[in-house]
This record gives C-alpha cells, sequence and structure tokens, in this order.
C-alpha cells in the first residue's frame, strides 16, 4: 500500500505541469459554489442584522426598499418628510422615534443627521474623541475616519458635490470631535452630525454677524470673505447667534427609525398608518429586506444552475485526461507486467494517483474557501450593500 | 495550589461580594440611580423630592447665575449627555438648544403640557434679513412656576418622565407627588385669597419676570426693567413717574432685596419694595418651597399693611 502510494507520489512529481493543472481545476471547482453561496449567506446575514435591529420605519409614501436602503445604508433619498412626523410618532406613547436624515454627501461619504440617540441606539462606541456637542460637530465612523485621514480636532468641510446639491448644501466648516470604532455595518462609512448641523448646512438655519458697537443683530451671518471657497465657521463667537426660521416640524428629514414598546404598540403604530392618503408610510425593515434578498438567492441559484453543468464538464474532462494518459502509459504498464506485477498493482496504481490528487485538490478548496470566508465581510460590503 | 494562595482567593472573592453589595445598597433597593440634568433649581427641587436617593439631581447652573441666561459649554453638553434625564423648564427657557446636540429621547419638557398657555413677552426685538424681509424673535414669558397650578403641572411631568425611565418606583413616585402638589396647591390657595381681597390694587414689578403669577393670581401688575443693584437712569425715573398716573401703584414687587439707594428713592415717591424671589437658581439657605412661602407671606404682608393705610415698612427676611 505505501508502495502504491510513493510510486504514485514519483509519478505525479514527474508529471509536475499535468498534476498541477488537474489539483487547481477540481480545488476550484469544488471551491466555487461553496465560496459563493458563503458570500451570499454572509450578505444575508450582515442585511438581516441590520433590518432586526431596525424594527420599524416611517418615510415618504414610496418604494419601500429605497426607504430601508436609505435609512440603513445610507443611499440617496427620493424623498423627505418633516420633522413633525416625530413629534408625533412620540405622542402616541407607543415607540421611541429616532430621525435620520441621509439626504448629503461629504467627500463621497454619506452625510448623516441624527440625534444623539442614534449612537445608543446602534451601540456605536467612541474609539477617541467625544461626540458631537455643539452646532457644526460631527463624528466619523471608523472607516470614514481612516479614509479621510482625520482625527478630533480637525475640520472638515462640506460642499456642493453635484448639480443637485449646488442649491441645498452651504460651505459650512464641521469640527470632528470623535471617530467611532469598528463595527462592520454602513455606520462605520458615515460621517453624523446632529440634525440641526444638517438643516444648518441645508440652510434652514444661520447665524447673525453681531456688530459689538450696535448691540444687536442686524444683518445675516456671511461667511467670511476670502480668496476661493469660503465656508460658514461655528465658532464659539457666533454660536449663540445661530438659530433657525421656520416651523421646525417642516424641517426635512428622511425616516424615522421607531423603537415600539412592545407588539401591542408595535400593531397599534402600524395601523395608524394604513390610511392609503397619507404621505408616510410604515414598514418593517425585515420584511422589506427579507424581499430584497430574495433577488440575492436568484442570483445564488442562476449560479448554481451554471456551476453544475460546467462542473460535470469539468469533471468529464479530468476522466479524458486521465483515460487519455493510461493510454500514453501503455509501455510503463507493459513494463510493470513483465517485472512480475499483477494487473491489479496497476489498478492499485492508478487509484493511489487519484486519491492524491483528489486530497490536493480538496485542500486547496478548503484554503480558497478559508480566504473567501475571510474576505467575506469586505466583499459583501462594497459589492452587496454599498 | 498552597492553603495561603486559596485563602487570598477566598478572602478576595468576599471582598468583591461586599464591596458590589455596598454598591448594589446605595443605588436605593438594587435599583441603579438615576442621573436627573435639571436645567433651573424649581426642576431639580421637583425630582429631588420626588425621586429621592433614588436619583442623582445635577443642577449644571454656577451658583448664583441665572439659569435663563446661562448656556452649556461643550463639556456640559457631554455630561448632559450621558445623563439619563434632562429636565427642561419649556416656553423658550433654553435658548441654547437649538445649538447643542442632546438625545432627544432623554429630554422632558416640564411645561409641554400648557404650552397652548404660553404667555408671550411684548415689544420682541424686530430685526430684517434675508429674502424673508422684516420679521421678529419673539419670546415668550418662561417664569412658569409661579403660577403653582402650573408648577404643580411641571412636577407631575418631572414624575411622569422618571416613572418612565423607571416603571418600578411609580407608586413610590406617585406618592411623593401627591405629597408635592398638596403643598404647592396651598400655596396657590393661599396666594388666591390674598389677592380676591383687593383685586384691583395696583403693583409695580422691577424685571419683566411675574406674567405668569399676576395671570394666575388676578395681581393688577404693570412692570419695568430694573435690576436689584443698579440704580436705574433718569430717564427709567420719569417713565415710572408717567405710569404711576394711571397706575397708582404703592408697591414694587422685587426678584431680590433692592440696593438700599433704590429702595429709599422709592420710599420718597412713597413706594414700598416687596421680594417675590423667583427662585430659579439654588437659594443660599432654605429650599424651594421655603422661599415660596417667604414670597407669599411677603405679599400677604403688602395686602394688609396696605389695608392698614400708610402703616410700617415691611421688612422682608430674605434677601
Ligand atoms: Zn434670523
Amino acid at each position: 500500500m505505501q508502495h502504491d502510494f510513493y510510486l504514485a507520489w514519483r509519478y505525479l512529481r514527474h508529471n509536475k505541469a499535468r498534476s498541477l493543472i488537474l489539483i487547481v481545476c477540481l480545488g476550484v471547482i469544488i471551491a466555487l459554489p461553496l465560496a459563493l453561496h458563503r458570500v451570499l449567506d454572509e450578505a444575508e446575514r450582515r442585511m438581516s442584522a441590520r433590518a432586526e435591529a431596525t424594527p420599524l420605519l416611517v418615510g415618504a409614501r414610496g418604494s419601500a426598499a429605497d426607504l430601508v436602503l436609505n435609512a440603513l445604508y445610507f443611499t440617496e433619498s427620493p424623498a423627505f418628510i418633516g420633522m413633525g412626523e416625530v413629534d408625533r410618532i412620540a405622542a402616541t406613547g407607543w415607540a421611541d422615534p429616532l430621525p435620520v436624515y441621509a439626504r448629503f454627501r461629504v467627500r463621497g461619504l454619506p452625510l448623516v443627521g441624527v440625534t444623539m440617540d442614534y449612537f445608543e441606539f446602534r451601540d456605536l462606541a467612541l474609539a477617541e474623541g467625544d461626540l458631537p456637542a455643539l452646532l457644526g460637530d460631527c463624528v466619523l465612523g471608523a472607516e470614514a475616519g481612516r479614509r479621510l485621514r482625520l482625527a478630533p480636532g480637525d475640520t472638515l468641510p462640506t460642499t456642493p458635490e453635484n448639480v443637485f446639491d449646488l442649491a441645498g448644501v452651504h460651505p459650512l466648516k464641521l469640527n470632528v470631535t470623535g471617530i467611532l470604532a469598528k463595527t462592520h455595518t454602513p455606520d462605520d462609512q458615515a460621517v453624523f452630525v446632529d440634525l440641526q448641523t444638517a438643516w444648518v448646512i441645508e440652510g434652514l438655519g444661520h447665524g447673525h454677524e453681531t456688530n459689538p458697537r450696535a448691540g444687536r443683530a442686524d444683518s445675516p451671518f456671511a461667511p467670511a470673505s476670502g480668496d476661493g471657497v469660503a465656508y460658514t465657521e461655528i465658532t464659539p463667537d457666533n454660536l449663540a447667534s445661530f438659530h433657525f426660521h421656520g416651523d421646525p416640524a417642516g424641517f426635512p428629514i428622511s425616516a424615522v427609525i421607531a423603537v415600539p414598546r412592545d407588539a401591542r404598540a408595535s400593531a397599534l403604530l402600524r395601523g395608524r398608518y394604513l390610511d392609503d392618503d397619507a404621505r408616510t408610510q410604515i414598514v418593517r425593515p425585515s420584511e422589506v429586506t427579507r424581499s430584497l434578498l430574495q433577488n440575492i438567492f436568484r442570483i445564488g441559484a442562476l449560479f448554481d444552475a451554471i456551476l453544475l453543468p460546467l462542473g460535470i464538464a469539468a469533471l468529464l474532462m479530468t476522466v479524458l485526461v486521465f483515460a487519455l494518459s493510461l493510454r500514453l502509459r501503455q509501455r510503463e504498464i507493459e513494463t510493470i507486467h513483465l517485472i512480475g506485477c499483477s494487473p491489479m498493482t496497476v489498478i492499485r496504481l492508478v487509484a493511489a494517483e487519484i486519491v492524491l490528487i483528489a486530497c490536493s485538490a480538496g485542500a486547496l478548496g478548503w484554503v480558497l474557501l478559508q480566504a473567501v470566508g475571510v474576505g467575506a465581510a469586505e466583499f459583501v460590503r462594497h459589492f452587496v450593500i454599498a | 495550589m498552597s492553603i495561603q494562595h486559596w485563602w487570598r482567593r477566598v478572602a478576595l472573592g468576599l471582598l468583591f461580594f461586599v464591596a458590589a453589595a455596598g454598591s448594589d445598597l446605595a443605588g436605593a433597593a438594587g435599583s441603579p440611580a438615576l442621573k436627573i440634568i435639571a436645567v433651573n433649581y424649581p426642576l431639580a427641587y421637583f425630582a429631588e423630592r420626588l425621586a429621592g436617593a433614588r436619583a442623582r439631581v445635577v443642577l449644571p447652573v454656577p451658583a448664583g447665575a441665572d439659569p435663563a441666561f446661562w448656556r452649556p459649554d461643550a463639556r456640559t453638553v457631554g455630561t448632559m449627555q450621558k445623563a439619563d434625564l434632562i429636565l427642561l423648564n419649556g416656553a423658550g427657557y433654553e435658548k441654547w438648544l437649538s445649538q447643542v446636540s442632546l438625545p432627544r429621547l432623554k429630554l422632558a419638557n416640564t411645561s409641554l403640557g400648557f404650552q397652548d398657555t404660553y404667555l408671550r413677552i411684548e415689544n420682541a426685538v424686530v430685526h430684517s434679513h434675508g429674502p424673508g424681509g422684516l420679521h421678529s424673535h419673539e419670546g415668550l414669558a418662561f417664569t412658569t412656576w409661579l403660577d403653582f397650578e402650573q408648577a404643580g403641572k411641571q412636577a407631575q411631568a418631572v414624575a411622569d418622565a422618571i416613572v418612565r425611565k423607571h416603571p418600578e418606583w411609580k407608586s413610590i413616585v406617585l406618592e411623593n407627588l401627591e405629597t408635592l402638589r398638596g403643598e404647592l396647591a396651598e400655596l396657590d390657595a393661599e396666594l388666591k385669597q390674598t389677592v380676591a381681597a383687593d383685586p384691583r390694587r395696583p403693583f409695580l414689578a422691577s424685571h419683566p419676570i411675574y406674567q405668569y403669577l399676576a395671570r394666575r393670581y388676578g395681581l393688577n401688575l404693570k412692570s419695568v426693567h430694573w435690576e436689584p443693584e443698579e440704580m436705574p437712569p433718569a430717564a427709567e425715573w420719569q417713565g415710572l413717574q408717567s405710569m404711576l398716573k394711571d397706575h397708582p401703584a404703592r408697591r414694587m414687587i422685587w426678584e431680590a432685596q433692592p440696593a438700599p439707594e433704590i429702595a429709599a428713592k422709592l420710599k420718597d415717591m412713597e413706594i414700598e419694595s416687596v421680594v417675590f424671589a423667583p427662585c430659579a437658581n439654588r437659594p443660599e439657605d432654605g429650599d424651594f418651597l421655603e422661599v415660596m412661602k417667604r414670597n407669599v407671606d411677603a405679599l400677604k404682608a403688602a395686602f394688609r399693611q396696605e389695608k392698614r393705610a400708610n402703616s410700617v415698612i415691611s421688612k422682608n427676611p430674605n434677601p
């Protein structure tokens, strides 16, 4: 037995190129479908976890998927609702409302307006620095901090990034107060500001340049003039002059995360949004995500459908390669006969070769699978979620 | 493991257990202490009365400062973010609220229940800017607690907020609320009765902070805008003279004892000074209810003395 494997091993080593190609082909065929399913599972796990952690979501009537993606993954929002919705939900006493305003982007990253409750709700801990305290403060997700190379104490100017933003964004120098610890969720990529700061960026609030001689505010706060882009900067000196005009209930947000007290409160709250004429809707992110995941599963099934015949074809090719090599080895087999070995020995030798190749391919497949497993989270974040 | 080693372990374990039990006791019967921030003293007092030792109540305003004109710095905001409950007075009291980042779910606006009966401050500053043109930043009168019925409602709101955080404290908090509201109702009835004796009698206020007091108790009150330690300029005195023509008041209500020269000058005009302290910050002696009792007594004395026509000056014990 040992001799069989020794001989088989010697033979495979002698035909290095052939053996290697066989091992790699088989390894990939084994690993590919498994790796694909692992990535899909990871995507499902992450998306489900985020959705499960967000009991109810209220937003503008329209696509439920858009609403969920905006509030959970900070994608662009097609429509907005008023801050009054938050007060309405709070007034019912059934749920704790957490407003989210994901509309603008800073240097390619989502700028998300939240209240300070959001950090506790999502279990976002600080890696360094503090949470925003004053108007104009921001805190960066772990990935955002790394990508922007910013630390607490630095400033981050908001700039209009595309044609649609031009009207909406007032350049404001944000003060970075802290960096959040990594959570492997879309929160890592976000730049968080207080809702009120988001509204200042939108131009709903402003400061007044106070003339110390006149002693009273009379001109709107103008951005400091200078060369290039002028940014509004909120400083301890002008902070007190900042205020908002208009009815705060009408100030925009993109969604409200509602955390109901119990199942009954949840049912009651959902009942309030049954009206077809309402301009708002309530969705359960877990349900919406499930239907989004259906698409991913369909892609998975499609891949399986392609990979199955592909695998069979590859296996047939391998058999063919073996059959052909046996034929090429006709003289070698005859030599084995002539030195007095039984036909059984030949079969055992070939079997040993197959076992060795199969084991190597399996090992390679396992290694590939591990590699995919390690990178699955990143992969999912880049290709499935983002 | 040696015996000695083992004993050390047991001793350490016991020590740890005792320490844990001790800290548990400190948190009142096993419940973790509730950290409450109140933006003025009346609210802090209500919270202290309602939760007792179960809560740690912090008034972040420095002693002697008027909480209505105080604003938190970034560090104080950071402390407030870590609290379990932030009690707000409402009615525009916290002008800094739109400039700081606080967890909304922890905010409790204690006057929200009667927001449709807020009073406006007259003569709001008007300014113009932007495409909107002329507009005014009107202000609301904010000394809501000087109407003791409103104070009771604010105490109720504090109780509700505490119970929402700790439902298991409900019975004890509501029991404390009952007592507190009873005491406030007593003051309320007393003041109502006092003013009812002569509701048309004119009074002056040194500072426009008694709007709710005047409304609740039917006090015929007109206000100047003076500070207790600052001698008003001549123009103010002239303004007072003309005000007195159709509002012949013989008493001026002050937030604190006015400077002797002001009091003397008023006395020359036959106007006595009466102190009715709003008690927005922690008093040097006594508590909220004691100060309010003194206030009510001072006002009662003012009504009594004037009945005796031009009798001796009232000396209020509360500076
Ligand atoms: Zn303005």
